[in-house]
């Protein structure tokens, strides 16, 4: 368990209301011991996404937070209750994954503090942790390199085949990719949530559609020089050791092929 | 107009539901379901919302030139009907309805109307 999980899990015994603030990167709105709204610098809010759909815009959504709440934006109309349920839990889920995990800032609490959006939908502290441990496990068992969660998405420029299918977020990836922005970027840009835009990555990934990472390459030193030169430097014994992480990707991918010929 | 947990009890009021759940196709969650003995709603929701990509994998292949949208899909096995409903939502998506249905007290087509029925009233 991280800190943060052990302080939520804390306020979450006391029953407390408020916000708890964790630096710069989000805040977590409880109500009586349970969450009812998280934001993240890292993910797209709810706000952000229900104005990336064309149903609203945000300085309307603004208006109606100074003024009539959440009340007045399902009795408007462009959202039902189930769709603004569903959009809060997909949005603090979201929020969550990214969350939790930060450390190194000390989070302060604001007790009595609430969201307007919160009161939608109440996770407890441990279902919210599992769920995030969860999603994690499934991003690990469709591609097993973290590495492409936070590099620049970079498909490669040809099909190395005659054919493939992407669904319909992989294809948003594929369209947005300017081989700069990294995955939490591409949401942002896209305006979806941040974790089915990893698991697309991951996805391509694992299909082998995306660029080797750009490493400094370590060898270009040492092999200046041929092997029988005086002044090389000195072969190691044994076979070459590398810890490179193109290596690893690739015997991920081998161990991945492996195991679905068994 | 529903709000999810009305919504389930929507589903479970249609003749012949033995069980139903609403499943984040996204990420494979169960966001709600009907508490019924010795299910296992995470692992079922996992599987079930594979099952779904596999399937529209399949169809993709099956169906050169078409993009695929799946309404919905039916699986009889012999002791009932498995009817899973895709809904478009505004935000995130699809959510995805399960239900099970009793084989012998259920009709089939007015299941399938009805949650055609639920799903609008769930999402614009």
């Amino acid at each position: 368990m991280s800190k943060l999980d052990t302080l939520l899990a804390g306020l979450a015994r006391e029953r407390s209301t408020g916000a708890l603030q964790v630096g710069r990167s989000g805040t977590i709105f409880l109500a009586d011991g349970r969450v009812t709204y998280m934001e993240c610098a890292q993910t797209p809010s709810v706000e952000r996404l229900l104005a990336a759909r064309g149903l609203t815009t945000e300085t309307a959504l603004r208006r109606l937070r100074a003024d009539g709440g959440c009340e007045r934006l399902l009795a408007e109309g462009p959202v039902t209750p189930g769709e603004l349920q569903y959009a809060v839990l997909g949005g603090v889920l979201d929020a969550a994954f990214f969350l939790l995990p930060v450390s190194g800032t000390r989070p302060k609490f604001r007790p009595g503090e609430r969201h307007w959006l919160g009161g939608q939908w109440f996770f407890d502290v441990p279902g919210l942790v599992r769920e995030c441990a969860r999603r994690r496990a499934q991003l690990a068992r469709i591609w097993p390199s973290a590495d492409v969660d936070t590099l620049p998405v970079r498909p490669l420029a040809r099909l190395p085949g005659h054919g493939v299918t992407l669904s319909r977020v992989q294809w948003e990836v594929v369209v947005r990719a300017d081989h700069k922005a990294t995955p939490p970027e591409l949401a942002k840009q896209i305006g979806r949530p941040a974790y089915p835009v990893l698991v697309a990555v991951r996805r391509l990934a694992a299909s082998g559609l995306l660029a080797a990472p750009d490493l400094p390459n370590r060898r270009a030193a040492t092999a200046a020089r041929p092997p029988h030169d005086p002044g090389a430097a000195a072969q190691p014994l044994g076979p070459p050791v590398t810890g490179d992480p193109t290596d690893l990707a690739l015997l991920m991918r081998l161990k991945k092929a492996l195991e679905e010929l068994s | 107009m529903l709000g999810i947990d009305t919504c389930l009890a929507e589903v479970m009021s249609i003749p012949g539901a033995l069980d139903a759940m609403l499943v984040d196709h996204t990420s494979g969650m169960a966001v709600a379901f009907s508490a019924a003995d010795g299910v296992d709603a995470d692992r079922s929701a996992a599987a079930l919302t594979e099952a779904l990509r596999a399937t529209t994998d399949g169809l993709a292949r099956s169906c050169p030139g078409e993009v695929v949208r799946i309404d919905d899909m039916l699986v009889t096995t012999d002791k009932g009907h498995h009817l899973l409903r895709l809904l478009e939502t505004v935000f995130e998506g699809p959510l995805v309805i399960y239900v099970r249905l009793d084989l012998e007290r259920s009709n089939l087509a007015l299941a399938r109307y009805r949650l055609r029925a639920i799903s609008g009233e769930l999402a614009t």
